[in-house]
């Protein structure tokens, strides 16, 4: 073939087309795992749970690391995120005793954190208005603070009343965080069509897990188990997808220490990951895992 | 850093903008080969022209004086080495207020002034096309608006601009391609500014990407756009349409100047001779295309005189090199309390196009309109109006100079009025290549200095409202529009609305001297939604055979 002069014509498909056959690969892997392991004692969900807590947590800690570094640090307030993550994650990965109190800040300085971006946003020219969401404060990051203490804390959940209550709020975080992905992809202009995996495959594992809260039904937890695990997968390959994203900045990754706070966040898609181990323990404790 | 001195695009091959030292294959054409379409520049106008009728299937030779960069080896972050980028060839300038050239309104490369313009990226004010009978003042399009608003969104998709998801002025304009960018805090000063006094801004629509588009990475708001963008972010039509010709089999001659269009006894053009790699040539063409902007048109038409035509090559009205506008492009500068770095990212950011909407004011004692932008010169360029304003010197520079940190500034693109003694004629001087220097004469009139003045209080105004203290006024003038206009009227212009000239039907113009009125806002993307309305016109006359109209 002759070698083109131009830009690239269309959208990046060459890779979109790769991602999602990862997706498809990875997905259906874990999926086809799910039928096979299903005798096999499952991992508690408590162990889940305390992943979950720890992955969102250690997302949340490098996201807000990074760009409340690159604020400078400029109020003080901003170095209780990546503290409080840090805090969060340990405790959740080393199963601490008496933790109670710092997830509970957790979730507390997440909320406040939500008040603090809402007004860095309103006291720019223009106010709620698209461009300052897009590039104010970003709206909704506080929550995953508020998001990671919470999972943190339903660790001791042990029954399926619990499973349900759980099952409602990661379906509930679930489309926080889509609408958080839509609002960002939106701002880079879906220029990779793989940018709509994250805004499409989500809400349908959200669907599915709201509706076994509402209505618990044996019959239909498979699929909902099935979006979980998809969910997953689409963590990891979106992970692989910021990792390509930071080598499109100019300079690449031989740029790092400016591309990996310019281009898309390497650390934002796992917290999809989080939230599946979440959404499975659910599952898992609706069907009366201890 | 390279200074071109030799052609790169030779043998075939032509230079790969997207990377740092390859080639892309280019179609070649041998100078007695009969092209359809020999086009004289490559910028908004010719570089637009060229890609669609390469891709309509024309055969096609675009000449540029220029050199052709590969921008992520050539562009250096330094305004000394970047002047390669302008026209810096003498022109004789006169007249009551002599217009200055190089930097601010020329630019001599592949791609032409796109390679260095600042991006801003606005649509004319859909009125404006009918500037007489609609507004009273100046002369209509032969266009229709509507037609001219198709044509925006055509360029605004192929150079993926990033604006504003609402646009406060004028008809609803869709979306466009890419989100805006952060506005930076010399804009946020102009927005600041703007609410305090109640009235409308936005950040300003930029042919610049917010996010990866293929080979282009998004913006790194470094802030060099002027002198040439290094990263190819900026979507000039080097990056664009330039490629796009390529791929469809045109070629393009790079460091070739073109001296003369010849034509022959009915006085049809018969192609152009050029100068290149220091030889005299002659490119046989069925069609010749000037392309060279408002001073390098007129400048070649009056220089391609015959026997037929003694006054120089489709002006039997008289109108080659009249009517040259400029846009007014005073300041306002002032001290902030605040750091505000205002040489980060894209010098405009914000823009206000308040008063290119309001017709009738008690205040507005002008016709036509102003928008005008936050800035963010380079500090050479920022020293230099300092100087040629203030005149200030030595420890007085140094002190101002100092102060670059905290300045932010508004700076008008304000309508001239079109007025046939402002014009290009040819000088006694000749250039090296024995072509006559073009000769500027230029006077304000007096609607210009009320603009001017109006600008200046409100851009003032808006400064101070923001917090700015200890203003500073400057002076000066961009861009060029007009020299060729097009009109409906054979006596008072110079081509058709399809950009063919009057006098000699295988003869047309596609560049900013088309301009019949300037408009209140940077011209670049109405030259090339021009252009590409034009290429579709010839397309259109070649497919039902009426491209041999029988005028003149
Ligand atoms: C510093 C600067 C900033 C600007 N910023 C903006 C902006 O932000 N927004 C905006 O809309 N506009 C801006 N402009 C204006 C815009 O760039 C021009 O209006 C536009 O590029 C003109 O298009 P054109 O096709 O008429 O001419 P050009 O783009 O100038 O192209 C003409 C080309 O023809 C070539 N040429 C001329 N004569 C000959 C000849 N005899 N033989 C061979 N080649 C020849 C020249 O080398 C040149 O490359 C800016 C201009 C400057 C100088
Ligand atoms: S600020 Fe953006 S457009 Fe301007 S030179 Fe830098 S990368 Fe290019």
């Amino acid at each position: 073939m002759r070698p083109s002069a131009r830009n690239t014509r269309n959208r990046d498909t060459r890779s979109a087309a790769l991602g999602i056959g990862a997706l498809a690969i990875l997905g259906g892997a874990a999926i086809l795992m799910q039928r096979r392991t299903q005798p096999k004692p499952r991992p508690k969900p408590r162990r889940k749970l305390r992943r979950s807590a720890a992955i969102m947590g250690a997302s949340m800690l490098v996201d807000s690391a990074m760009e409340h570094f690159r604020g400078g640090f400029h109020n003080k307030a901003m170095l209780a995120a990546p503290v409080l993550a840090a805090a969060s994650t340990l405790g959740a990965t080393a199963r601490a005793p008496h933790m109670l109190p710092v997830h509970a800040t957790s979730v507390a300085v997440g909320a406040a954190g939500l008040g603090f971006h809402g007004y860095n946003i309103a006291k720019r020219p223009g106010g709620f208005n698209w461009d300052n969401l897009f590039y104010a404060a970003p709206i909704g990051a506080p929550g995953g603070l508020a998001v990671t203490g919470l999972l943190a804390l339903a660790s001791d959940a042990h029954t399926a009343r619990h499973g349900r209550m759980l099952a409602g709020f990661t379906a509930l975080a679930t489309l926080a965080e889509t609408a958080e992905v839509a609002l960002l992809h939106f701002r880079g202009a879906w220029h990779n069509p793989a940018m709509y995996l994250p805004v499409t495959i989500p809400p349908i594992a959200a669907a599915l897990l709201l509706e076994q809260a509402l209505h618990p039904n044996p019959k239909t937890r498979g699929a909902a188990r099935g979006a979980q695990r998809l969910m997953a997968a689409m963590g990891v390959v979106g992970t692989g997808f910021h990792i390509y994203g930071v080598s499109r900045q100019m300079g690449g990754w031989h740029n790092w220490r400016q591309n990996a706070f310019d281009g898309p966040p390497v650390s934002a898609p796992s917290s999809f990951i989080a939230l599946a181990l979440s959404g499975k323990a659910a599952l898992d404790l609706m069907e009366g895992a201890p | 850093m390279s200074h071109a001195h030799r052609p790169r695009a030779i043998d075939g091959q032509a230079p790969d903008v997207f990377s740092r030292d390859d080639t892309v294959p280019m179609r070649q054409f041998a100078d007695t080969d009969e092209v359809d379409f020999a086009i004289v520049g490559t910028g908004c106008g010719g570089g637009v022209l060229a890609a669609k009728l390469a891709e309509a299937g024309f055969s096609v030779v675009a000449f540029d004086a220029g050199a052709f960069w590969r921008p992520l080896s050539d562009f250096a972050s330094d305004e000394r080495e970047q002047e390669k980028l302008y026209w810096l060839d003498p022109r004789i300038s006169d007249g009551a207020d002599p217009l200055e050239f190089g930097s601010n309104n020329s630019g001599r490369s592949v791609g032409g002034s796109s390679v260095h313009f600042q991006m801003v990226a606005l649509r004319f004010r859909p009125e404006w096309f009918a500037a007489r009978s609609r507004l009273g003042y100046a002369i209509d399009w032969p266009v229709d608006w509507r037609e001219m608003w198709r044509y925006y969104d055509e360029v605004e998709r192929a150079c993926a601009i990033s604006g504003p998801l609402t646009y406060p002025w004028g008809p609803d304009r869709g979306r466009y391609p890419y989100r805006a960018h952060e506005v930076n805090a010399a804009g946020q000063v102009l927005a600041r500014g703007a609410e305090a006094l109640g009235v409308d801004w936005a950040p300003t629509p930029l042919a610049t990407v917010s996010a990866p588009r293929g080979k282009s990475p998004p913006c790194v708001y470094r802030g060099m756009c002027k002198i040439g963008c290094s990263t190819n972010a900026k979507q000039s039509v080097l990056v664009t349409y330039i490629p796009r010709a390529l791929d469809a089999g045109a070629e393009i001659r790079d460091l070739a100047m073109v001296t003369r269009i010849a034509t022959d006894r009915q006085g049809r053009a018969t192609g152009v001779e050029y100068h290149r790699d220091g030889q005299s040539r002659f490119q046989k063409a069925r069609n010749v295309v000037c392309a060279g902007y408002s001073i390098e048109t007129p400048r070649l038409l009056l220089n391609s005189a015959n026997a037929r035509q003694p006054t120089g090559l489709a002006n039997s009205s008289d109108t080659v090199g009249r009517y040259l506008m400029v846009h007014l492009n005073d300041a306002i500068w002032s001290v902030m309390d605040d750091e505000i770095r205002w040489y980060k990212g894209p010098p405009s950011m914000a823009c206000c196009e308040h008063w290119n909407y309001i017709d009738d004011h008690p205040d507005k004692d002008f016709d036509g309109g102003y928008a005008f932008m936050s800035q963010g010169p380079l500090p050479t360029d920022y020293a230099r109006t300092l100087v040629t304003n203030s005149g200030v010197f030595g420890h007085e520079l140094r002190r101002k100079m100092a102060l670059y940190n905290r300045m932010a500034g508004l700076k008008m693109v304000g309508e001239t009025m079109p007025c046939a003694d402002n014009r290009v004629t040819l000088a006694e001087e000749t250039d090296a290549f024995g072509v006559p220097r073009a000769h500027v004469t230029y006077a304000h009139d007096d609607n210009d200095r009320r603009m001017r003045r109006h600008a200046r209080a409100f851009m003032a105004q808006m400064l101070e409202a923001a917090g700015g203290r200890d203003l500073l006024e400057t002076s000066s003038t961009a861009h060029l529009m007009g020299g060729c206009r097009m009109g409906a009227d054979p006596e008072t212009s110079v081509t058709d609305s399809d950009g063919r000239t009057w006098d000699v039907p295988n003869l047309w113009v596609c560049d900013g001297s088309l301009m019949p009125t300037g408009g209140g806002v940077n011209p670049s993307m109405t030259i090339m939604a021009n252009a590409a309305r034009i290429a579709d016109r010839i397309k259109t006359l070649c497919a039902s055979g009426t491209s041999e109209r029988a005028h003149g």
